[in-house]
């Protein structure tokens, strides 16, 4: 049970939709982009401002992510009656991502909602803004939007409107609610994530980058396991690349796929790709150069099943981009494959790190045998004049194991029902004691991504008794957890759904010795309202 | 109450809890993205961090909360925005299958 599109009626097609229709031929003009808000928004929103510079209500005083302007657009169809093309909802949510976007630095620390990685609990920004507004959302929901203080209050008095009872929940009927969302907590948006900021003026005068070209490509699928790349993009219009992508998982078996991607605000790639039959998403950020991509690639039709991803392009000179696995222990001969481009030249482990044999060679990919001497610690690699150093880990003993995600969410689904299954994937990630002699400590060394033998328990007294651990799910070999089914389960007292709290417990070998690592997953019911964003 | 005796599991939590706000507390920083904070009833979690005040199971219920609007992230709100949702499953325990989500992405 790797990979599977059981529920390819509901594939989720957002953004990825947007990316295949390639539509847009030339890039939109200035008159052009403002053209198709008149044709589309002014019917209830108005226009202010010269021809050349026009200003829309609502509109013009917001920003947001290519999907906050999707679910903007959403929004209008559902609860507004707005009706348009698809070509014309494709087209705006690239001219409003690309003019009224976020800066790459505006969002840093919220990623991960972008990338669809939302089996993590927020750290928090304030007390009142979790209380206020992460009661029902996530906290990246409103962090990836900018507004002016008037937007801010509006947006309470939308939620007051449309979501009344909003006043009435815990968290609210204790305290005059809505006074103290509209001029505490609407003004404190404003501040915190304001309209306008230096980041955005800043990037909207850089230069842009094309990403066309060759990319060399490494990231992690679950079930499949972790793979190394090429992916390939040709420009067919502004912002728009036809992609190919083949490359290898760790076991040898092939991998291949194409698909189409869009370039939104210069800078946010989102791209869908069938690959092996399997419909997929790319959600990744091009850094400042526009010489690396990073970010995560996912199942369409189950977008909390994927891995991270990182492209490297290629330029010409001998790169090296990720050393699989990254880690070797002591004493022990390992074998070690080197990804990267035009490796040409001498390889270098770095102190104490012994290469004993290299197993094959090309250009991109260098397997060898490997044996390390000497003190624990980070090495940094290097095949010939390559600038970028990859990290290589020595370890003597593995002191901890890790499980990510440390909580997760999944939900029961199937059974005939209409709502599919929420699986979530987990990873074990290793670590060593570090320099203080004891593991838990900030000083622990991560040695990286370490295979593991899975299993599942009760959370607690309370989950044993129910027997959560019988009726919640199961997880499989590759770490992949399916919860239970949907319905009420007459084996369950009172007919109690096949929800639960379980422990998820990775187990890694050491030598002669196994490690053992636990996660939190609380397996619970549906979730009926799928947004693109949480 | 120093005189009442809980006689289940729930009223056991609640004597528990030292205060409601505290419980609130504590949980509204300990959901998983995707999750409701909003626990009075919760939908994935009870104010407790566990699922032993949840309604369960949930189809007895549902309507109960959905047409309140109690979860409108999670659970369609009948009240204004999915008037229509529920509609030919009166009796959700027993048609439960016939439930459909909000599938935004999909256009």
């Amino acid at each position: 049970m790797a990979l599977s599109n059981n529920n390819s009626k509901r594939a989720t097609l957002g953004l990825g939709a947007i990316a295949v229709a390639g539509l847009v031929s030339t890039p939109l003009l200035a008159q052009d982009a403002h053209q198709l808000i008149r044709d589309n928004c002014v019917g209830c929103h108005t226009e202010s401002g010269t021809t050349a510079a026009p200003s829309f209500s609502r509109i013009s005083e917001q920003r947001k992510s290519p999907e906050g302007w999707l679910m903007t657009i959403n929004r209008m169809t559902h609860l507004r009656g707005l009706e348009l093309t698809s070509e014309d909802k494709r087209a705006l949510v690239k001219v409003l991502a690309d003019r009224q976007g976020l800066a790459p630095e505006e969002t840093e620390g919220y990623r991960y909602l972008l990338e669809q990685n939302t089996n993590i609990i927020e750290s928090g920004i304030n007390q009142g803004l979790t209380e206020t507004c992460g009661r029902c959302h996530s906290e990246a929901r409103f962090a990836l939007q900018r507004r002016s203080e008037d937007e801010w209050k509006y947006l309470v008095n939308f939620h007051m409107g449309q979501f009344p009872s909003t006043e009435f929940h815990s968290m609210s009927r204790d305290r005059p609610w809505y006074q103290i969302a509209f001029n505490e907590t609407a003004v404190e948006l404003g501040q915190r994530f304001p309209l306008h900021s230096k980041e955005w003026s800043n990037w909207q005068a850089a230069a842009r980058n094309d990403l066309m070209g060759r990319w060399r490509v490494t990231g992690f699928v679950p079930g499949k396991g972790e793979f190394a790349g090429w992916m390939s993009a040709a420009k067919t219009a502004e912002g728009r690349y036809d992609v190919t992508l083949t490359g290898r998982y760790a076991d040898g078996a092939a991998l291949a796929g194409e698909g189409k991607a869009t370039l939104y605000t210069g800078y946010e790639w989102r791209a869908g790709l069938t690959i092996d039959g399997v419909k997929m998403r790319q959600v990744m950020a091009a850094n400042e150069q526009g010489t690396a991509l990073d970010g995560r690639m996912f199942l369409a039709a189950e977008r909390e099943i994927g891995g991270d991803m990182r492209a490297v392009r290629d330029q010409g000179k001998t790169e090296l981009v990720a050393i699989q696995p990254a880690y070797l222990r002591a004493g022990e001969s390992t074998e070690l494959t080197l990804i990267g481009q035009n490796l040409a030249g001498d390889i270098d482990l770095g102190d104490g790190v012994v290469v004993e044999k290299v197993l094959s060679r090309n250009a991109d990919r260098i397997t060898l045998q490997a044996r390390a001497e000497g003190a624990e610690g980070v090495r940094m690699a290097r095949v010939g004049t390559s600038k970028q150093l990859s990290a290589l880990t020595v370890y003597n003993t593995l002191a901890r194991v890790e499980v990510l995600p440390t909580d997760a969410v999944t939900r029961i689904g199937g059974a005939g029902g209409n709502m599919p299954k929420v699986r979530a994937a987990y990873r074990a990630v290793g670590y060593s004691v570090g320099a203080d002699g004891k593991p838990g400590t900030e000083d622990d060394l991560r040695l990286g991504y370490m295979p593991a033998s899975w299993s599942i328990k009760p959370a607690d007294e309370v989950a044993a008794h129910e027997k959560d651990d019988r009726y919640a799910g199961s997880i499989d070999a590759s770490g992949i957890f399916t919860p239970g089914d949907a319905g009420l389960n007459p084996e369950r007292k009172r007919s109690a759904n096949n929800v639960g709290r379980l422990k998820v417990v990775a187990s890694v070998a050491d030598g002669d010795a196994r490690v053992e690592g636990e996660g939190n997953m609380l397996v619970s019911v549906q979730d009926f309202v799928r947004r693109v964003l949480d | 109450m120093k005189h009442l005796k809980s006689m289940n599991k729930k009223a056991q939590l609640i004597n528990k809890a030292v205060s409601s706000e505290e419980v609130e507390d504590v949980v509204a920083m300990q959901v998983v993205v995707g999750c409701t904070a909003t626990t009075d009833p919760g939908w994935e979690l009870d104010p407790f961090g566990g699922l032993g005040s949840l309604c369960q199971p949930m189809e007895s219920d549902l309507y109960g909360c959905a047409d309140a609007c109690w979860w409108p992230a999670q659970v369609p709100d009948t009240m204004h925005t999915y008037q229509e949702w529920g509609e030919g499953v009166a009796k959700a325990d027993k048609d439960w299958r016939k439930l459909d989500g909000i599938f935004e992405d999909a256009e």
